[in-house]
């Protein structure tokens, strides 16, 4: 039997955690399972309503007779698959060894604090990612290494505006437009492969993980969860053909309709 | 069949996936794992589409099947959920560009409303990305799924120390 102040405690925790999982971009039926077996590890009963930009979570004590419910945000944050590992792997580790909220606590803190990836090495990783991508799309090695500068200064962009907290949808216009612009200049060097080389230039912005989620957690029964984010990720794909389009529409006469 | 090709194929769609995958921050001991299951699924739905003549849509899913049931071996071996594996692996076959001239093809659309000709071609365009980019995304998705659904009580517990 739980105090109403611990069973408080545990349901804060129990509340960062989830939130945190869900907006790192893990699909909602983990976010669940994971939740609710870290309550069974610290003894108490979870049940979580889950929305793409709230959680409402009621923690039971053991007996039945005590409960405590709390709604909190989601926060926006960018996707991050570490997180999404570290923290499975402590509710197993909470579940297995019995661990109390104190030392879930700690191991928590310990795993939240890792540093990131140098985001230099970040940025041009994801250049190359992209100049291949070229590649498979049947793009020389001038429209890649063209596609390699684009990508790099669209990422560039794209990572300030966001840490200035502009708003997402207007860093990917600006973001798309920037990398477009830059690959057109293939339009100088090779003709014939800059279409290639603009179409792929903005495939980086492509949010691809909401995409994947959003069906996984459709077909996983979480159909509200998925459509908010497949509408997301639609509003970000519509952007990013805008941003491109004025490219388009300025070297309307040297290129090709890309249709 | 043309070794090199193939080969090729999955290389690029290996760096690919790294790039694409590095934004989302996958702890740095599963980049070999996540760069294999690309080269592997993606190279499938090559091989499907040039060698087989199978539509795009239906060699994604063997694709990603193979990538998910790939995801399930090496996220044990790794410790990581196979999401974590499979969405990075993913990302070379999303299809981004037929998703962008649906959005084209609409914009072209109400460009020109007026020309009757002109008008139904962007339509036609439009409703020939739209198609491909929706059932490619959920083919994708449903294909990496299965073998969630076949193997649940493995795939739920691959974080788990001591068992795999």
């Amino acid at each position: 039997m739980k105090s109403y102040e611990e069973l408080k405690e545990t349901a804060d925790f129990i509340c960062e955690y989830a939130t945190l999982l869900m907006g790192s971009g893990v699909h909602t039926s983990r976010v669940t399972r994971n939740s609710v077996r870290l309550a069974e590890a610290l003894e108490v009963k979870a049940e979580l309503t889950l929305f793409q930009t709230s959680i409402i979570l009621t923690i039971k004590d053991k007996s039945g007779r005590l409960d405590y419910s709390e709604t909190i945000n989601v926060p926006q944050l960018p996707v991050n698959f570490e997180i999404n590992s570290d923290l499975s792997a402590l509710s197993w580790e909470a579940f297995d060894n019995h661990l109390t909220l104190s030392e879930v606590k700690e191991k928590y803190a310990r795993l939240i604090a890792r540093p990131a990836i140098n985001k230099w090495l970040v940025r041009i990783l994801i250049s190359l990612g992209n100049a291949s991508f070229c590649k498979l799309f049947g793009g020389n090695w001038i429209a890649m290494v063209m596609v390699f500068a684009a990508t790099f200064a669209g990422i560039i962009l794209k990572q300030e505006m966001l840490h200035r907290k502009v708003n997402a949808y207007i860093t990917n216009i600006a973001s798309a437009f920037a990398a477009s612009l830059i690959a057109s200049a293939t339009l100088l060097l090779d003709a014939v492969n800059a279409e290639v080389a603009i179409g792929t230039s903005i495939l980086f912005l492509i949010p691809g993980v909401p995409l994947l989620n959003g069906i996984i957690d459709i077909v996983e029964g979480h159909t509200l969860t998925g459509f908010s984010r497949l509408t997301n990720a639609l509003l970000l794909i519509l952007c990013l053909s805008v941003g491109l389009s004025f490219t388009i529409l300025l070297f309307r006469d040297y290129i090709q309709w890309i249709g | 069949m043309d070794w090199l090709d193939i080969l090729s194929d999955g290389f690029f769609a290996a760096i690919a996936a790294i790039g694409f995958g590095v934004i989302s921050r996958p702890p740095l001991r599963a980049l070999p794992s996540i760069a294999l299951l690309a080269a592997i699924g993606h190279a499938i739905r090559f091989c499907l589409m040039k060698y087989v003549q199978l539509d795009i849509a239906t060699s994604s899913f063997f694709g990603s099947l193979v990538i998910g049931l790939g995801s399930l071996y090496l996220g044990g071996k790794q410790k990581c959920p196979n999401t974590v594996l499979f969405i990075p692996a993913l990302l070379p076959m999303i299809p981004g560009m037929y998703a962008y001239r649906t959005v084209f093809s609409l914009l072209s659309f109400l460009n020109n409303l007026s020309d009757l000709a002109l008008r139904s071609e962007y339509m036609m365009s439009m409703f020939y990305n739209g198609i491909i980019t929706c059932s490619v995304v959920f083919m994708l998705a449903a294909g990496a799924s299965v073998p969630i659904f076949l193997f649940s009580a493995k795939s739920y517990s691959l974080t788990r120390p001591g068992r795999s």
